[in-house]
């Protein structure tokens, strides 16, 4: 009982970590209706991979990673920039459009590199039972400073995501609030992705935000209950995943996809809407 | 030396694919529902398994020519399952966007379906065949199947097309005042799923969204007009399809990451040409 409780101890902390920094911005991409960003950044970042690859680093080399990441910071400040005050085309197309464009080029580039094709599927199955207290250490350390960014920003980024009170600010202004904020995000899923795998990172972003907007108001209210909701998922999937031997990752995917899928319809069957605050 | 007859078969099946996706994609970027071609794929894709494992054959399905009717069958009825869901959930209680209860019923397909295909050899290679295809390996009997799928969806929205316009014009705000939305809410995933169902099998997700969704974003910045909207995508569309095609055989690369790059590059062409006549017109 012991060892499994050693065990199972560090992805569980990965999880309660992940699921808070993921719970946060998960309620800010809900709100902008950017529901796919995370696929399209992680295609780009494994883009970026890609390309470092081919230019002769190695997989892990500093190099590589660095130019992955310069390369997704690049895309998504390209991004923040074609925010226009009347929005024709929808950004969720925006970003359809460079998922589509990114898996493109991957699959162009990919007959370049021996075993290529690894890494455009690589991405999509993540371990998080593999995770080691060095990860954690690792990614929590990166994440202190995007946690003091959205600390001293947060109000800001805040008012960007939820459109209040718009109308006077200089549109540069709100480029610049929605480049820290894309920046930021796409750091932490290029950092969350090879822990868990872009399913599960998917899901921590959409389900908890998408439980708690069905039933509270209130933005602080809604943080820290997609805190909870994504850790005791996680909990209870890997606990799940463990005891009927699954994969980790699908299982909780599946507890936090049918949660909210049941929240969702208790509440449609609910004659009178309640009002919880 | 490249013959006709080794070009014309793909051809003729993305512009199949790119007729009836337009005037979906149109649709799907006025209702902000973008990735429900992934979503339904994924989901007719967890059907067609479960059809595979009830056989004793995983993995069916992902040869071309093979039609398990076990699998189509199960494919429609999770489709249906899907279309019923996000019509439901599109209500004013639930106030999240229905693009996340897509993303949901996405991740939860995709999921379900590494779970079963874990137990069967071979899972990661369907997926990867699914996401990428080739279009360029497409065999008659794949085109005339698409070719009637496509007609029959094509002829049905023809006759009812002001109630599937007037509904999406209406989607953002005024949905409630609409005769019935929920009937043809319903009526319109459905139908869309049967086509991704079909394109999907011959051209790939990959190739599928790309139709759906570069061409109707160009579209984004013309006229109101749904019938000019559906012309501009088709020129569009066809264009990438055909030198899409002809230049991935040409020069011996896969057909996707070509159509994807061209639209992409028509779409940036298309959009500072009507820039510069909005510029001309003020």
């Amino acid at each position: 009982m012991i060892d499994n409780l050693l065990f199972l101890a560090p992805p569980i902390v990965a999880c309660i970590i992940l699921a808070g920094v993921l719970g946060y911005f998960g309620n800010h991409i809900l709100s902008r209706g950017l529901i796919f960003i995370d696929i399209a950044v992680a295609q780009v970042a494994a883009l970026g991979t890609m390309i470092g690859i081919l230019l002769g680093f190695a997989e892990n080399s500093v190099n590589t990673q660095l130019i992955s990441y310069c390369f997704t910071i690049l895309i998504m400040g390209v991004f923040s920039f074609m925010r226009i005050r009347n929005q024709v085309l929808p950004q969720e197309a925006i970003i359809g459009i460079l998922y589509c464009i990114a898996l493109g080029m991957a699959l162009l580039l990919v007959e370049k590199i021996p075993g290529g094709s690894n890494y455009i599927t690589k991405t999509i199955t993540g371990n998080v039972l593999w995770v080691t207290w060095n990860n954690i250490l690792f990614f929590t350390l990166l994440f202190i400073p995007i946690i003091l960014v959205h600390i001293v920003f947060g109000n800001k980024i805040k008012q960007v995501t939820l459109k209040h009170n718009l109308k006077d600010v200089n549109i540069n202004v709100i480029r610049l609030y929605d480049l820290i904020f894309y920046v930021t995000f796409g750091i932490v899923i290029v950092k969350a992705v090879p822990v868990l795998g872009i399913f599960l990172v998917f899901m921590l972003l959409i389900a908890p935000a998408s439980i708690v907007n069905i039933f509270t108001e209130g933005w602080k209210k809604r943080i820290i209950w997609s805190w909870v909701i994504g850790s005791l998922g996680s909990i209870l999937g890997i606990y799940l995943s463990y005891s009927i031997n699954i994969s980790n990752g699908p299982a909780i995917v599946c507890l936090l996809g049918v949660a909210a899928y049941t929240v969702a319809f208790v509440k449609l069957l609910k004659k009178q809407p309640e009002k919880i605050n | 030396m490249i013959t006709f007859d080794f070009l014309f078969p793909p051809i003729l099946g993305c512009i199949l694919i790119v007729l009836i996706n337009v005037y979906f994609g149109i649709h799907v970027i006025k209702r902000e529902i973008i990735f429900i071609d992934i979503a339904l794929a994924q989901i007719a894709a967890l059907g067609g398994v479960i059809g595979g494992i009830i056989l004793n054959s995983p993995g069916l399905g992902h040869e071309h020519d093979e039609f398990n009717l076990l699998s189509y069958l199960l494919s429609l009825v999770f489709i249906s399952l899907a279309a019923l869901v996000f019509t439901l959930l599109k209500h004013k209680k639930i106030p999240i966007p229905l693009e996340a209860i897509i993303g949901i019923s996405f991740a939860l397909a995709t999921t379900m379906a590494v779970i079963i295909l874990d137990k069967a050899a071979g899972g990661d290679v369907h997926v990867h065949d699914m996401l990428i295809g080739s279009v360029l390996w497409i065999s008659w009997n794949q085109i005339i199947r698409l070719a009637i799928v496509v007609s029959i969806v094509s002829l049905f929205h023809f006759i009812f097309r002001k109630k599937f316009m007037n509904l999406t014009d209406a989607f953002q705000d005024a949905y409630q005042t609409f005769r019935k939305p929920r009937l043809w809410d319903f009526l319109f995933y459905f139908s869309f799923g049967v086509v991704v169902i079909e394109a999907v099998n011959v051209a790939g997700i990959l190739t599928v969204f790309a139709f759906l969704i570069i061409p109707a974003s160009l579209t984004a910045f013309t006229t109101k007009s749904w019938m000019r909207k559906i012309i501009a995508g088709w020129i569009m569309g066809i264009t990438a399809a055909v030198s899409g095609v002809f230049l991935s055989v040409k020069m011996d690369v896969p057909s996707p990451p070509v159509i994807i790059i061209l639209l992409g590059f028509l779409l940036l062409l298309g959009y500072g040409f009507f820039k510069i006549k909005a510029f001309k017109d003020l």
